[in-house]
């Protein structure tokens, strides 16, 4: 027995040995290539023009969204994001030198974006997505430290995360980029502050590397590691659907590019409006892109795509779902329309909107429940807030409501249980 | 669509009114207005926002204000509501004879200017009145009950500050509807 223990502690030793040896030896950062640039000697014109060019990088990398501060205060930090493992708050990444950026180099803004390692070796949870900004390139880089410094330092300390036993040992995660994070592409790439001539190219860097739109929009492991092989085929995150947006998923619901780059540039179109987290994607990201760089990200996101083959009409469900249509004429039509027809600027279609179309039921019973505040989308453009039903509707009433949106204009035959509908999160 | 029929049968200010034959879309502010001649619910954003349209449902757990031009007569149907012109005390002949408690404070404090909005912040003070009877609260969170209660309706001529007190003075001056303190004239300065 004594002898079993022994042996034992010696396995426990060696194992504890192993990984010091393979955390010190591996779970480093990779190369950092050359900076771009001189940038100890730049000129005031030099300075200004890569401040604005990293403030372009900045707006396509969707910083703001997750840094900004809860009273609003961009960059400052503090916005939280729910995991499965607990909470963690964006960080300050003004140029404070308490709080902040102040002391990073654009060699550490590298390795921070490329590698997810902070000055002193401390890993990032990969909530900051390095394993998507692993790929930017060097100018790009260089561009958004340029203008980071050039930003008001807010004197705001970090709230720290409050993440559940083992997830918060930061270590850790050290083993977690041995197997999931991705090594830097073996060629440049062109960036965004580079031009680029092809479109698909240049959608793709948009799109994988600082959009990092598949952060949400792919499902995820058990690790929390992205899958790869269901790349953008939609996710549930922070109790909404980020649907599936590959080419293939795209047509479905009847996308087509026009209506893609309506959506992303002007966050609106036939499919519906933008909500949940994509909303701030608007409102801090695409709304600000060039109108070529959206056409890239809709030609990239469209590549390929069949035919648009959005879900017919089931007029049936009118007759097979009295309860449903009822309801829909006494508390839906009345904006959204007796055939589904929406009004400008009011209220979205229902005949083209792709929630009624999802397999899962989660966006559309939230969004009948909860409402959507009035928003400003861009420009002069905004939506009429929709009011919450959730004290008008009971669950069967509820049931029945999502169910007939989902048989009339959703494309689905078979209804769901009051169990799937109603307990939904959120 | 739109030719689709429905028969629909409800109460109005405490009346049976049906069973009519109404387009199976059509909202119940156009068929108050159009159909039975109650032109005092008013039409304003057209989206349920404004509250100018509010009326009270008078639903199985107590009075509750609906926006009547997007509430269809599909979910109308069956259900008992009241409008602006049910408020007031009648005679025989129909002619006013005395406002209801919110109606004449509204008039007592200058409530309105151009009177658009009235008839729905009528129906939301009632509808508040009304479930305080049941659920009394404390004299100093009255004011946060009204602004509650009133929040939702839409003023153009700013008219807010003199509709929330007016209607803080009804509840704070009417005896059931605070705990605490006995109401003595607590009028609003």
């Amino acid at each position: 027995m004594r002898r079993a223990l022994l042996i034992l502690a010696g396995l426990l030793a060696f194992v504890a040995i192993a990984a010091v040896i393979v955390y010190v030896a591996f779970t480093g950062p990779g190369e950092i290539p050359p900076a771009s640039r001189d940038l100890a000697n730049l000129s005031a014109e030099e300075r200004a023009e890569m401040a604005q060019a990293g403030e372009y990088v900045a707006r396509t990398g969707d910083c703001v969204a997750c840094h900004k501060s809860p009273d609003g205060l961009s960059l400052a930090g503090g916005t939280p994001m729910e995991t499965p493992f607990g909470t963690i708050f964006g960080s300050n990444i003004t140029p404070s030198r308490d709080h902040g950026i102040a002391g990073y180099s654009a060699d550490d803004l590298y390795r921070v974006m490329v590698y997810g390692i902070a000055p002193g070796g401390t890993h990032l949870y990969p909530a900051m997505p390095y394993t998507s900004y692993h790929a930017i390139s060097r100018a790009d880089n260089d561009a958004l430290w340029v203008w980071l410094m050039a930003q008001e330092p807010v004197e705001r300390p970090n709230r720290p995360a409050e993440l559940i036993f083992p997830f918060n040992l930061r270590p850790l995660l050290g083993f977690w980029n041995l197997v999931y994070r991705p090594d830097p592409p073996d060629q440049p790439v062109a960036g965004v502050t580079a031009p680029q001539e092809d479109q698909v190219a240049r959608g793709r860097y948009l799109v994988e590397v600082l959009g990092h739109c598949s952060e949400c929009h792919t499902p995820r492991n058990l690790a929390y590691a992205r899958k790869p092989d269901a790349h953008l085929q939609g996710n549930v995150i922070e109790d909404a659907l980020a649907p599936d947006i590959t080419p293939a998923g795209l047509a479905r619901r009847g996308w087509n590019t026009q209506d893609l780059e309506r959506f992303l540039g002007q966050g609106l179109s036939p499919q519906g409006v933008m909500t949940f987290r994509m909303f701030p994607v608007l409102s801090h990201s695409t709304k600000y892109m060039t109108p070529e760089d959206i056409a890239a990200v809709a030609a990239y996101l469209m590549q390929d795509a069949p035919a648009p083959t959005p879900p017919e009409p089931r007029p049936e469900a009118i007759a097979g779902n009295a309860e449903g249509h009822a309801l829909y004429l006494g508390l839906c039509a009345g904006c959204h329309g007796a055939d589904g027809e929406g009004q400008p600027y009011g209220s979205v279609p229902m005949r083209t909107n792709t929630s009624a179309m999802f397999d899962d039921p989660l966006n559309l019973v939230r969004i009948i429940r909860e409402g959507i505040p009035a928003r400003h989308l861009t420009g002069y453009q905004r939506m009429q807030e929709m009011p919450a039903f959730v004290d008008r509707l009971s669950d069967g009433e509820l049931t029945a409501l999502v169910n007939y949106l989902r048989q009339r204009w959703g494309g689905h035959e078979q209804a769901l249980s009051a169990d799937e509908v109603t307990q939904t999160p959120g | 669509m739109s030719e689709r029929m429905l028969s629909v049968t409800m109460q109005i200010n405490g009346e049976k009114v049906g069973p009519a034959d109404l387009p199976e879309d059509l909202m119940l502010l156009e068929y108050l207005q159009e159909y039975l001649n109650l032109t005092g619910t008013r039409y304003g954003c057209g989206q349920g926002v404004c509250h100018a349209c509010a009326v009270i449902h008078d639903a199985p757990g107590g009075p509750e204000v609906v926006p009547a031009c997007i509430t269809g007569v599909a979910w109308a149907n069956g259900r008992s509501f009241r409008t602006v012109e049910g408020h007031a005390t009648r005679d025989i002949d129909g002619n006013v004879t005395q406002l209801s408690a919110v109606q004449q404070a509204f008039l007592d404090h200058f409530s309105f200017q151009c009177s658009y909005c009235t008839p729905g912040f009528v129906a939301a003070a009632t509808a508040l009145v009304e479930r305080l009877q049941s659920a009394p609260v404390a004299r100093e969170d009255v004011e946060d009950v009204v602004l509650e209660a009133l929040n939702d309706n839409i003023c153009r001529c700013t008219g807010y500050v003199r509709y929330l007190e007016a209607t803080r003075d009804v509840i704070l001056n009417t005896p059931g509807l605070t705990t605490g303190q006995v109401a003595s004239r607590d009028t609003a300065t």
